[in-house]
C-alpha cells in the first residue's frame, strides 16, 4: 500500500519536473522573440503624481491623432530614472529592445553606443533642425546621426521660495545676485524667523552633484563650468564653489536633511517650513498640485543667484533602440513627441516648457510662460552635470562618489575639489 | 536520512527487479560476457557513484539539470563574464581573453574596498548582536511567563514584514527633528543623534534596524533548542548549587550549539541580502555614505555605468564571502552525517 503510493508520488514528481524543465527550456528559447508585431512597446518612468498626469495626456493625444496604433506601455518607476535604466539595460542586451524609451540626451547616450538607431530622417522629414533650440540640435546627435527625439525640457537653475516666510525675513528674494549673497539672505533668515533658511533632499546625493553646479555656474560663470564639464577645470575654481556650498550646507539646511527626501524638501517649502529650495523646476509641479498654494501668492522662483543669464538645460527625450521591433511605428512615435502638440499636452502638464522655438504658450499658465521667457532671452544654456547631458553616466557616477565620500557631512571642500578634478 | 532513502528504494522493487539488478550488479565476476554496451556503461556507472544510479536517476535527474541550469549554470556564466572585458551595448562579450583583469581592478577600488569592510562589519555586527537578543528574549520566555504565545508572537512578528515596509519605517523613526528615537533620547537627556546623516553611525543604525526585525528568528530556533534539553539538566544543576547565570552559562548555553550555528548561517545569509533595505531606505542604489555594501555597488556597476564585466567580478566576490560562511557549515554537517 505505502510502495504503491509511494510510486505514484514519484512519477507525479517525475512528470511535473520534466513538465518545468520543458516550460524553462521554452522560456528560454523565447527570450529575444518577444514584443509582438503592431504594437508600440514604450517604456517609462513617468510614474509619480505630476508624471503620471503628464503621460497620460500625451499617450490620449497620441492615441486622437493616431488611433490605430497600439499602445503598449511599460511605466517602470522608483529610483529616480534608475529601476528603468536597468529594465532598458537587460532589455537591450538580451537584443530585446522596445519600441523607444524615455531617457537624457546629450553625453548620456555614450551608455547606448552601439545600441541606438539612426533617426536622420524624422529630424529631416520634419524639420525639426529649425524647429528646434540649437542645444537640442547637438545634444540629441551621437556619431554624427540623430539617436532621439526631444519632447520636453527643465530647467535647472532656480531658487524657489516661500513668499510669507522671506517676507517675515524682510529679504527680497530678486536682489539676490552672486551666491555670497545669497548666503547673507540665508543668514537674514536664520535670525529674523524660526523656518529653517534652506530646505536640501540629502537622502541621496544627487541633489548635492547639481547644486555645486549651481553654484560653480553662480559663483564662477558660465565658461568656467564649461571648462570644467570639458575635464579642463580650474582646481581653485571648483573648490571655491565648494567652500561656498559647504557653508551653506553646514549652516542654514535644517538638522534633518539626511532623511529628507525631494518630496519632503518640497513639503517643508509647500508647508512653510524652510524658506528657499534649489531644485529644478519639477519642483514647480509639486507646488501647482498642493491646494491653496498659487504661483506668485505663496511662491516665487528666480534663477540661481549669479545664472540670471542662464538655463541649465535639461531635456526629456526619447531614444531609438537598434534593431527596432517596430521600425516605422517607433519613427512615427519620435515624430509625434518631437511636435508641438505632444509638447503641450505633456510639457503643460509636467511643468516643462517645449524644445520647440514655435510653440504657443497659452496653455502653460503664468509660471511657464516666464519659463519660456527665460528660455528664450538668456545668453547661455549649459548642458545639466547631474541630468545626464553634461557628462557621461560613469562619471557622473564618479562625481557622486565624490560627494558621497566627502560631501555629505562633514564637508571637505578640498578634498571634494580633487575628487571632481579626477572624475572628469 | 540516507538509511531510510536507500530502505525505502529497496521496498519499492518488485523481487523480480532486485535479483536482476544482483545479477547485474555482478559485472566484475569473470566469464560474463552477455553484458551488451549499454550495460556496460550503466554497470561501471552504478559501479562508480553506487548502487541504482543510472536505474534512479529519473527521479533526481531532471531537478538536478534544472538545479545546474538555472543556479550553477548561472554562477558559472557570471564567473566567466567576470574574466571577460564586457562592458557597454557595442558588443557581446568576448570570450577567447579570458583573464583576471577585474579583479586586479576590483582589489585597488578604494570603493569595494570600502564596502568588502562594510559588507563584512554588517555580516558579523549584526550576526552577533542577533544571536545575543535572539538568546536572551529566548530564555525569557523560557522562564514559563504569562502570555507566552504573545510575546514569542509580538517578537517574531517584524520578521514576517518585508525589508521595503521596515526600512521606511526606520526612516521615520531616525528622523533627527520628529523621529521617535531622538524623542526618547531627548527625555533621557541625550542626543539628538544624526543617524543617517553621519556616517560613522550610520552603519551602525542600519544594524540596529535589521536586528530589530531578525531577532525574532533567533529566539524562535533558540526557543526550540532550550525546549529539547531535558528538565533533568537544570534540575541538577539547581541541586548542585549553581546559580541561575552559571546554570544557563555552564549548563544550557553550550547544549544549543547547533541552534547557534544554524541560525547564524541564516542570519549572514540575510546581512549579506541587506540589499533590500538600503534600496528601499534612499529608493535608490546608493545607500546613505558610510553604509555602500558589495551588494549595492555592484548593482551600480553593472547597471548604471554598463560594466558588466566588472558588476560581475564584484558579484562573485561577495558569492565567495558566502561560501566562506556557508562552506565551514556544510563542512561540519557533512562530518556529521547529516547531508
Amino acid at each position: 500500500m505505502t510502495s504503491e503510493k509511494e510510486s505514484l508520488s514519484r512519477r507525479r514528481f517525475v512528470q511535473s519536473s520534466a513538465v518545468a524543465a520543458t516550460a524553462g527550456v521554452a522560456g528560454c528559447s523565447s527570450l529575444g522573440l518577444g514584443g509582438g508585431g503592431g504594437q508600440l512597446n514604450l517604456m517609462h518612468a513617468f510614474t509619480g503624481g505630476d508624471g503620471a498626469i503628464a503621460a497620460e495626456a500625451l499617450f490620449e493625444a497620441f492615441r486622437e491623432e493616431y488611433p490605430d496604433i497600439e499602445l503598449d506601455l511599460e511605466p517602470i518607476g522608483g529610483g529616480g530614472n534608475q529601476n528603468l535604466d536597468t529594465v532598458v539595460a537587460n532589455r537591450l542586451s538580451n537584443d530585446d529592445p522596445p519600441s523607444a524609451f524615455a531617457n537624457w540626451p546629450g553625453k548620456n547616450l555614450q551608455k547606448y553606443e552601439g545600441a541606438l538607431g539612426n533617426v536622420d530622417d524624422v529630424w529631416a522629414d520634419n524639420d525639426f533642425e529649425d524647429a528646434h533650440i540649437d542645444e537640442a540640435v547637438e545634444l540629441h546627435q551621437q556619431g554624427g546621426s540623430y539617436r532621439a527625439t526631444p519632447m520636453a525640457s527643465h530647467r535647472l537653475n532656480n531658487l524657489f521660495y516661500n513668499i510669507s516666510a522671506v517676507e517675515e525675513a524682510g529679504v527680497d528674494p530678486e536682489s539676490i545676485d552672486s551666491p555670497p549673497a545669497l548666503i547673507d539672505a540665508l543668514d537674514t533668515v536664520a535670525t529674523e524667523t524660526d523656518v529653517t533658511p534652506m530646505t536640501q533632499a540629502m537622502s541621496g546625493t544627487w541633489t548635492i552633484t547639481q547644486l555645486w553646479a549651481a553654484i560653480m555656474q553662480g559663483q564662477e560663470g558660465y565658461q568656467p563650468y564649461m571648462d570644467f564639464i570639458e575635464g579642463n577645470g580650474d582646481q581653485a575654481a571648483v573648490q571655491a564653489a565648494f567652500e561656498t556650498m559647504a557653508e551653506i550646507l553646514d549652516n542654514y539646511i535644517g538638522d534633518d536633511a539626511a532623511s529628507v527626501d525631494l518630496t519632503a524638501s518640497n513639503s517643508n517649502i509647500i508647508n512653510g517650513d524652510a524658506a528657499f529650495i534649489h531644485q529644478g523646476n519639477w519642483a514647480a509641479g509639486a507646488f501647482r498640485n498642493a491646494e491653496d498654494f498659487e504661483y506668485e501668492e505663496d511662491w516665487g522662483a528666480v534663477a540661481f543667484p549669479g545664472t540670471e543669464n542662464m538655463y541649465c538645460l535639461h531635456f526629456n527625450s526619447w531614444l531609438f533602440p537598434a534593431n527596432n521591433p517596430t521600425d516605422e511605428l517607433s519613427k512615427t512615435w519620435l515624430e509625434f513627441v518631437g511636435k508641438p502638440k505632444a509638447q503641450i499636452a505633456y510639457g503643460k502638464n509636467k511643468g516643462a516648457i517645449p524644445t520647440r522655438t514655435d510653440v504657443d504658450m497659452d496653455e502653460f499658465g503664468p509660471y511657464l510662460q516666464d519659463v519660456a521667457e527665460d528660455f528664450a532671452e538668456v545668453d547661455y544654456r549649459p548642458p545639466s552635470l547631474q541630468h545626464g547631458l553634461a557628462v557621461t553616466s560613469e562619471k557622473m557616477s564618479a562625481l557622486n562618489d565624490v560627494i558621497s565620500n566627502t560631501f555629505t557631512g562633514p564637508y571637505e571642500p578640498e578634498a571634494a575639489a580633487q575628487g571632481f578634478m579626477d572624475a572628469v | 536520512m540516507r538509511d531510510i532513502f536507500e530502505e525505502q528504494e529497496s521496498d519499492d522493487e518488485s523481487p523480480d527487479r532486485t535479483a536482476d539488478a544482483r545479477a547485474d550488479g555482478g559485472v566484475t565476476r569473470p566469464g560474463r560476457e552477455t553484458a551488451s554496451g549499454l550495460e556496460r556503461v550503466t554497470n561501471a556507472l552504478d559501479e562508480r557513484f553506487g548502487e541504482d544510479f543510472v536505474e534512479s536517476s529519473p527521479f533526481w535527474f531532471p531537478a538536478f539539470l534544472l538545479m545546474a541550469l538555472f543556479v550553477y549554470g548561472a554562477i558559472f556564466w557570471n564567473l566567466l563574464i567576470s574574466l571577460t572585458d564586457y562592458e557597454g551595448f557595442l558588443n557581446d562579450p568576448n570570450y577567447s581573453n579570458l583573464d583576471f583583469e577585474m579583479y586586479v581592478r576590483a582589489f585597488n577600488d578604494p570603493n569595494v574596498i570600502n564596502a568588502s569592510v562594510n559588507t563584512l562589519i554588517l555580516v558579523i555586527g549584526f550576526t552577533l548582536a542577533t544571536l545575543v537578543i535572539g538568546l536572551l528574549l529566548a530564555i525569557l520566555i523560557d522562564r514559563g511567563i504569562r502570555f507566552e504565545n504573545t510575546f514569542r508572537t509580538i517578537y517574531l512578528l517584524p520578521m514576517s514584514l518585508s525589508f521595503v515596509v521596515t526600512a521606511q519605517f526606520w526612516l521615520w523613526m531616525y528622523n533627527y527633528n520628529n523621529g521617535v528615537i531622538n524623542i526618547v533620547l531627548g527625555v533621557v537627556g541625550l542626543g539628538p543623534i544624526d543617524w543617517l546623516g553621519n556616517q560613522s553611525i550610520v552603519l551602525w543604525a542600519v544594524i540596529l534596524a535589521l536586528m530589530w526585525q531578525f531577532s525574532g528568528y533567533a529566539m524562535v530556533v533558540y526557543l526550540a533548542g532550550l525546549r529539547a534539553i531535558p528538565d533533568d539538566n537544570y534540575e541538577a544543576a539547581m541541586v548542585d548549587g549553581a546559580s541561575t547565570v552559571k546554570m544557563y552559562w555552564r549548563v544550557i548555553i553550550p547544549q544549543l550549539k547547533g541552534a547557534t550555528i544554524s541560525a547564524s548561517v541564516v542570519l549572514m545569509v540575510f546581512a549579506l541580502k541587506a540589499f533590500d533595505f538600503l534600496y528601499a531606505l534612499v529608493s535608490g542604489y546608493r545607500p546613505p555614505a558610510g553604509t555602500d555594501i558589495l551588494a549595492t555597488l555592484m548593482v551600480r556597476e553593472a547597471y548604471q555605468n554598463t560594466n558588466w564585466a566588472y558588476g560581475s567580478a564584484i558579484a562573485i566576490i561577495l558569492f565567495a564571502m558566502a561560501l566562506l560562511i556557508i562552506g565551514p557549515y556544510l563542512i561540519y554537517q557533512f562530518r556529521r552525517d547529516n547531508l
